[in-house]
Parts: structure tokens; sequence; C-alpha cells
């Protein structure tokens, strides 16, 4: 499968979740992104498997950060949006704002 | 590994799996994530919940999803700094890479549902053996494990004060307890508690509820932070009387007051006298001691109303448990060297009530009941859960034998899928998932199981001297066993047969039938846990029949007294409103009268303690010219404090002398002693008229000899007991035996009606009960022993059986060819069937002499706990032996039969 093929759903949820979040973007961060303002609640399992094969595609990049209190001593790993994710990104944004179009809001209706 | 939040931690347990399913800086990440919110979690809805969140998003976590995905990226990037996905494979134990997902849970299922029968009967099974275990630790955690949930538990100690007899670990006195409180600097703090009950009013239904007298900085020496409102405080234990303030204990608060905080600031009467409700202790603290509950807690200083006497200034009345928080780096030593050297000052200085009395500190840690009383428990405890691990083990060894069975038809489905590349650990995982989904159904069903048991044996009202309620609950402790208990029994019995099955020689497999070189090795593996069972199911089988010949021997001893239709009352005369003795013993007279007034009543005895009842009371005497083995010379003899209808209602014979009569009353005090005194002490002699003393010093002069009655347990040697009169001794708490025409149940209806005359408010200390119920209490223990292991030996019996039945009935099966052979050669049906029933017989006969060597080794453990037969009783190594032997019989039998109708030349085509 090409690089940068398809952005799903959750994936591109989670990388405006990445986008959001800047300099504290990690795995539990986007989890909680996802659930407070999406309302999606995804196990942690998701999370990761998501995120890698974001990586997998270019469109994120991650790297260890420092170990820290509160986190039972454990590192986290670290997550920003690529120049590639943000392309990606970008394309969806304009197919949908080109879908939407013409159509009238509903609260007008 | 240091972490501001250590003591926050989430299960080890859980972590460590998570660290074995993913590669580690996955791994490292996804906890962290996982603590941060678990942290969150369990500040806001407490440690066990959070625990069950991270349990089950470990136990969730798609291990092969993430391996899969991190092991993709890793190949796209090469270089990335990003662990190595194969590391982990080698990282880990074989076992623990062994993949499962989602999707083999789903297969396993459905494999599982296609075969109800099999599935209810390993779920079952296990279910059975899981049960047993779960009520069993249960129990066990309840009174030897339980940790009370206190801070830095190790730094504490309990303190004992010896008895002048040399008894290392006893009581102490109100005042003893504040001059080790103000003397010792090894301490941080010195804590006292009493046990005590009291009438508690509620709604105008006075009962016995009991309690804790404890000094006010009980709770905050400990640690324990209330439930709500607040522990006392100082000014609540400095002065006698002045503070009838009350802690309420957790159960009390929900169950009578249907946990309403408005009970803060409300009274509750305790002894008719109101105590306002300061505060309730949290769930987790029931009191000092494992198993009781404490429905109260009040201040030390409150002794004396609660008590109903001056007990709190008398330095001879010891009651108080002492517990002590060892100062900053004081070691347990040095402590007891400073207890000494107080211990030593104080039997200067009160002579009269120290001397030869010392004190010593014990570890906490190294307490659970009492020092005294752990040493026999821990024994019993053992012994118990070896019995129900037996019968788990045994259960195990059976599901593997059929799962092997199983196994074996698949066998060449697997090897197929083997030779076209399907991966062995794959495999292996398929089949784990399955019999773990077995074990941790059969896992579920024994808690529930174990619950019910539980009930029924709290049910069975255990020999308790004091009406309490029980806290044995499936706690954390108890689960995170069962849950153990149940994946070790999964793995136990499903690992062999998973291996064996995916064993990759395949050759010999998609060759040919089943019976060459690798199917005998099989074969014998599962011979081998048939004779594994029956070994068992053999110890177990003879330990129960050891208990129930032990039974029937204790039920057929004469216990000495009149054990005929009687009914037992337990007044609380102190606790309903009679002060002073003279008014108790007016209402002891009054009762007594009424009852003999009642035409029904032919005797009435009074006695401050019955014959083979709960508790033993023992008195120091001093017996001229008799040699003691005690530090002070004085002999500690069992006693009672009688009436003088004592001896004729009871049915007990005098051998010489004479009785109490009223002449007595206001006389110089008189004894009677059992023949076994004289026996014991003066052999040979007429004791009547000769003169002993009390520990105080003062003559007892014997005026006559009972005959013998069992004074603590029916299996016991004559012991010497000696008679008090009643009215010569200031008493309580007199328990009342009616005897009389009409059952045991008609007595206890006239003793409730006499008393509604007499007395209509007197609270009882428990309800009226008959002689039969009283003799029942006794039998409890064996009873309870000869029954549990009757059931488990039972259960081991079938189980063992059902093994057989397997073995046989699938080497029939599989001998269908041979057993054609041989039948188209001349053999008979007979011979045939006699062939198979053989071989399984022949494994019964193996296992047998294992299981005979077994008990007979094992079987001296509990020869403390038997009566009346050895260890090795004949009988029943004879009887078990017979009864295992016909079971295995039949058994072997059943599917043998099916041998003789073997078509021979089918036999010879089929494969």
């Amino acid at each position: 499968m090409p690089k940068g093929d398809h952005l799903g759903d959750l994936e591109e949820l989670m990388l405006l979740s990445v986008l959001r979040l800047g300099e504290d973007a990690h795995g539990g961060g986007v989890r909680d992104e996802l659930g407070a303002r999406a309302q999606r609640t995804v196990s942690i399992s998701t999370v990761y498997v998501t995120l890698m094969r974001l990586e997998e595609k270019g469109y994120v990049r991650s790297w260890k950060g420092e170990p820290t209190g509160g986190r039972g001593g454990k590192a986290k790993r670290h997550y920003s949006v690529t120049p590639e994710g943000r392309a990606a990104l970008e394309a969806v944004r304009t197919v949908r704002a080109d879908m939407w179009a013409g159509i009238p809001d509903a609260t007008d209706a | 590994m240091p972490d501001t939040a250590t003591e926050m931690r989430p299960p080890r347990l859980a972590e460590r799996w998570i660290e074995t399913r993913l590669p580690a800086e996955l791994a490292e990440a996804v906890s962290g994530d996982l603590h941060v919110e678990y942290v969150e979690r369990r500040a806001r809805s407490g440690r066990m919940r959070a625990d069950l969140w991270y349990w089950t998003q470990a136990l969730m976590l798609r291990g092969g999803s993430l391996r899969r995905a991190s092991r993709r990226l890793a190949v796209v990037q090469p270089t990335h700094e990003r662990s190595g996905p194969g590391r982990a494979a080698r990282d880990h134990s074989f076992l623990l890479e062994i993949p499962m997902s989602v999707h083999d849970v789903k297969y396993a299922l459905r494999r599982l549902l296609r075969t109800p029968g099999f599935t209810l009967v390993a779920v079952l099974s296990l279910a059975l053996g899981i049960g047993a275990n779960t009520a069993m630790f249960s129990i066990v955690n309840a009174v030897l494990l339980r940790e009370i949930p206190v801070t830095n538990p190790e730094e504490l100690v309990e303190v004992y004060t010896s008895e002048d007899n040399g008894f290392a670990y006893s009581v102490s006195s109100h005042p003893d307890y504040l001059d080790i409180r103000e003397r010792a600097t090894a301490f941080e703090n010195v804590i006292g508690s009493r046990t005590t009950i009291a009438r508690v009013d509620l709604d105008g239904q006075p009962r016995v509820a009991f309690g804790e007298l404890l000094s006010w900085d009980y709770f905050q020496a400990l640690g324990i932070e209330m439930e709500l409102g607040r522990s006392f405080v100082e000014e609540e234990d400095r002065t006698a009387g002045t503070h009838p303030v009350t802690i309420l204990g957790y159960r009390m608060w929900t169950q009578d007051f249907g946990a309403d905080p408005r009970i803060l600031g409300e009274s509750i009467e305790l002894n008719g006298r109101p105590y306002t409700v300061i505060g309730v202790a949290p769930a987790e603290y029931t009191g000092s001691f494992p198993v009781l509950v404490s429905s109260f807690f009040v201040p030390l200083m409150m002794t004396n109303e609660i008590m109903g006497s001056a007990q709190l200034e008398r330095r001879r009345t010891r009651g108080m448990f002492l517990k002590a928080r060892l100062g900053d780096g004081v070691s347990v030593d040095r402590a007891n060297a400073e207890l000494a050297t107080i211990g030593m000052a104080l039997a200067e200085e009160y002579p009269e009530t120290n001397e030869n009395r010392a004190l010593v500190a014990v570890p906490s840690g190294d307490v659970s009941l009492h020092p005294a009383v752990d040493g026999a428990l821990a024994p019993v405890a053992g012994l118990l859960l070896g019995v129900v691990g037996l019968v788990l083990l045994i259960a195990c060894a059976n599901l593997a034998s059929f799962l092997m069975a199983r196994a074996e038809d698949r066998r060449k489905e697997i090897a197929v899928r083997l030779a076209l590349g399907a991966g062995r650990q794959r495999l292996i995982g398929q089949l784990l998932v399955e019999t773990t989904m077995i074990a941790l159904l059969g896992g579920v069903a024994g808690v529930v199981l174990a619950q019910w048991t539980v009930g029924l044996m709290m049910a069975l009202q255990p020999p308790m001297p004091i009406p309490v309620d029980i806290e044995i609950s499936l706690d954390r402790t108890v689960l995170a066993f069962t849950a153990g208990v149940s994946l070790f029994a999964g793995f136990l019995f499903g690992l062999a047969p998973a291996l064996q099955a995916t064993n990759p020689d395949l050759a010999p497999t998609l060759k040919s039938e089943g019976t060459a070189g690798a199917g005998r090795r099989r074969w014998n593996l599962r011979n081998g846990l048939v004779v594994t069972q029956v070994a068992f199911s053999f110890v177990l089988l003879i330990g129960a029949g050891l208990f129930v010949r032990s039974l029937q021997k204790a039920q057929r001893i004469d216990p000495g007294f009149d054990v005929s239709a009687g009914a037992l009352v337990w007044p609380m005369p102190e606790l309903s409103g009679y002060e002073t003795p003279d008014e108790v013993r007016a209402f002891y007279a009054a009762y007594e009268e009424r009852l003999l007034a009642d035409p029904a009543v032919t005797g009435v005895a009074l006695a401050d303690r019955l014959p083979l009842g709960s508790g033993i009371q023992t008195a120091d005497y001093i017996l001229p010219g008799v040699p003691s083995d005690l530090p002070n010379g004085e002999h500690e003899i069992d006693n009672a404090t009688i009436n003088d209808g004592y001896f004729e209602a009871m049915g007990i014979d005098l051998l010489a002398g004479r009785t109490f009569s009223d002449a007595d009353m206001g006389g110089p005090p008189v004894i009677v002693v059992s023949e076994a005194f004289v026996t014991r002490y003066f052999p040979g002699e007429d004791v009547v008229g000769r003169l002993i003393q009390d520990g105080a010093g003062e003559d007892l002069q014997i005026v006559g000899v009972a005959e013998n009655t069992k004074v603590r347990t029916l299996g016991e040697d004559p012991r010497p007991y000696v008679y008090h009169l009643q009215g010569q001794m200031t008493f309580f708490g007199m328990q009342v035996v009616v005897k009389g025409r009409g059952t045991s149940e008609e007595l206890a209806v006239a003793a409730r009606t006499s008393l509604d005359d007499v007395a209509p408010n007197m609270v009882l200390f428990e309800e009226i009960k008959t002689m039969n119920e009283h003799l029942a209490l006794l039998l409890f223990p064996p009873r309870m022993a000869a029954l549990l292991l009757t059931v488990f030996g039972g259960l081991a019996l079938v189980l063992a059986g059902v093994g057989i039945y397997g073995v046989v009935s699938y080497a029939v099966a599989k001998r269908t060819r041979e057993l054609g052979i041989r039948m188209s050669l001349g053999a008979s049906a007979r011979d045939v069937v006699g062939m198979a029933i053989g071989g399984g017989m022949r494994l019964v006969a193996i296992g047998g002499v294992v299981g005979v060597a077994l008990a007979a080794a094992v079987t001296w453990s509990i020869s403390s706990y038997l009566f009346g037969i050895s260890p090795t009783d004949v009988a029943t190594f004879v009887a078990i032996p017979l009864l295992l032997t016909t079971v295995a019989l039949v058994a072997a039998w059943v599917p043998a039969r099916r041998a003789s109708g073997v078509d021979p030349v089918s036999a010879l085509r089929s494969e």
C-alpha cells in the first residue's frame, strides 16, 4: 500500500489531536483529547496501533521522552505531525469543504 | 524506579503482564499512560475499583495487533530508534510469547459450545475444586492472614504480661498499662484495648453486642482514619466515667442505622446509659481481633460503667491487650530489655499483684490471633488447604486426561495444520486459550460456590463463646488467590495436552493410526494421570474414613453427666439492671424457686461454667505436700461454682463425703473435688476433710468427692476438677440447666415462661437452648472435619471414577482393531471384556499401592485430631481400598462391555 493513501476517520481525529496537543502529544494525552473533544472512547491499544500506523504512513514521527514522575517513572512516547501529515489533513479538509459547499445550514432550513 | 506516587502503584502483576505482552519501549509508554489514569481513578473511586480497571486494561490489551503494528513500522523504518520487533520475542520466555488474540477467544468459545456436555462437566468439576479452595482460603485468610490497615505495621509490637504460673502471653491490667505507657522510652506510643460485651437498646429491643474499650489514641497510633466523624481525644480518656462517647463499628452503622451520617451527635444506649456517637470506624477495620467484628468502641475510662464493676483501678484485674509502636530505630530486643526492667520494678513495687510477672513484646507481624493459639492454628490451616488442594489436583488430572483424549482426536487436523506451516506456538496458544477459558469459567463458578459454602458454614454456628459476627469475605486477597489458582489450573491441565498434540514429530501421525511409537508415550502419560488421581483419592478417602470413625467413637463416649432432655438458660443479670451481688443472687434464687414450682421441672443446676461448654476456666490452688511444675508452686486446676442442687440435677454421683448444703452458706469455704483430682494429687488417700488453699492462701475444706465428668473435650483423660459453692464466692453469669420430664423443647418453653414471670426484661447471653444443642456444639469440630473430608473424599472418588471410565473407554475405542483380531482368532467376549477391565484395574492397583503408602505417611499429621483410633486404623485401611476398588470396577466395566460388541470384520476393515 503506497504511503499517504486514504486517511481513516479515527486517523484523522487522532492526527488533529496530536496537532492540538503540540508539545504534550503522547498516547495518553491523545486518548484524553479524543474522549473530551470528539466523545470517542478508544482503548489504549487502539491509540497506539493507530499512531504506529500513522507513523508507518509517515504522517507522524515519534521519539522517546524522559522518564517522569506520576507515571511510575516511565518515559512517554512523544508524537508530532509531519509536514506530510499536515498535508493529508488539509486535503481532507478541502474535500469536506467542497462537499459541504452549497448545503444550507440545518438550523436555517 | 523512584517515583513520587509509590503508594499509588498499580498492581505489579498487571504491569508485568503488560511488559511481557509488548516490546519494552511500547510497554513503557502504555503502562505509563495507564499509570496516570490509574492514579486519578484511585483517588476518585478507591483502590479496589482502580485495580480492577487497571487489570481490565492490561488483560484487554491487544498484544498481537500492537506487536504487528510495531513490527511493520520497524520494517518501514529499520533504523528507527524503536526497539526491534524480534527482540521482545527473544527477551521473554517461550510461553509468554504465545500469541493470543480476540480471534482465538472466539474460536475457543465456538469449540467449547460445540461440545456443551464436555464443557459443562469440565467447568463444574473445576468449579468444585476451585470453590473448595476459595472457601477454605477465605477462612484461613480471615483468621490468619488478614492485614489490618495500619500505617507501618512493621513498627508495631504486642505487649503481654506473663501469668505468675509462667504462661508468657497474657493480658495486662489498666494500672500496669498506665505505668508502662509512662515509663517506657522505647515506644512512640503504647495503646490498649479490652474486649467487652454490652447491652444495646435499639427501639426497645435489647441485645448483647460485642465491643471494645480503647485508649484514646488507639486509632491515631495505628493510623486508622474514621469513615465518619472523629476518633477519641485525650480529654475523653482522662477521668473515669465522665465521657460517655462512642465510635460505631462500620457494620453496626450500616446494619442498624442504614449508614445514616446523621447518627453523629445522636446517642445510643449501652448498658442503659446513653453514649454520644462521635464517629464511625472504616469498613476495613472491624476491631483488634481478626474474625470478631466490634459493634462499638468506647474510651477505656468508661470501663467500670461498661463492665458493671470497679475494674479500672485494680491492678489485679487483667483484661487488656496492649500494642506499642517502636520509636525511631528502636529494635524489638531493646524494647524487650526495657520492658523486662519495668516488669521487675512493678513486681517490686506491687508484690501483691505483680510478683513473678514479666512483660514481653512480640512483633505484631508474627502474631495472627495470639502467640499461644497461632501455633495450633497454622497446622490446621495447612491441613485444610492441603485437602482442598488435593481435590483440585485430582480435578486437574481428570481434565488433563480428558483433554488429551480430545487432542488425540484432533491430532490429525493439527498435524495437517503444522505440516501446512502453522506456527506451533500459535496452535499451543489456541489450545491454551481454550483451557484457560474453561479454567476462568470454573473460577467464576467456583467463587459463587465458595460464597455459598462459606455462608453455609457460618450458618452451622461455629462454637464461639461470644455472640459475634464473623467477618469472612471474599476480599481482594481471596479473589486474587482464586484467579491465581484458576490460571494455574488452566495451565496445569492444559499445557501437557497442548504441547503433546502439537508435537512437531509429524510423520507417524500422518502416516498411520495412533498406535505407533509416539502414541505409546502419550498413552503412558494419561495412565500416569489416572494413577495420580487414584492415589490422591485414596489419601482423601482414608482421611475421611478416619474422621468418620473417630466421630462415631466420640459420640459413644459417656460425658459423665446426664445428657437426657434439658434446657440451658444463660441470663445476664449484670446487664439487666441488677447491680449488686445481692440483687443478682436474689434473682437466681427467685428463678430457681419459680422453676421448681413447675411440676414438669425436677431439678435445676446453676453453674458459672458447664462441663463441655465453651471456654476454659481454671484457678491456681495450693496443695500442701504436692510438688508443682509451676514457678509459683501452685497447681492450675479447672473449676466451677455451682448451686447445691447441681450434682443431683446433672446426674453426677458422689463417691465419698457429702455434697453442699444450706448449712455451708456463710460458713467456712468448702469444696467438692472430682475423682481425678484425688487420683492425680492424693492417690489412695481419703481426702474428705483435708484442707487445701486457693491462690490467695485461704483455706478450702474438701467435703466430698464426685465422679469424673468430661470437662473441656470428650476425648480428654479424666481431669481434676474443683467445685465451689455458689454464695461462698462472688459470682456473675451463672448458667441455668433445667431438667425434668418431657422433651428438651418443652423444658425450654418452661424455662422461658418462668423467666418471664421472674424477670421479663432479662437479657440473655444467647437464646435458650436444649441440651442436645449444647452437646452438638462440642462435636462441631470433629463433625465438621468428618463432613468436609467425606464431601471432598466423595468428590475425589467420583472424579477418579470418571477418570477410570474415560481411560478404559478410550482404550477400548483405540484398540478396536486389535480386539477385532483377537476375537477373529477365537477370543471370547468375556476374554476381551476381561482384558479391557484388566488394563484399567492395573492402573487402579498401582494408584492404590501408592495412595495407601502416601496415606500411611501423612495420617500421622492428623493423629492429634483423632479420637479413640490410631492414624493407621486397620478397619479404615481395609474398607477404603475395597470401596475404591468397587467403584473402579464399575467405572471400568461399563465401557469395557462395549468391547464385547466389537464386530471382528468391521473392526479389521476400519482405517
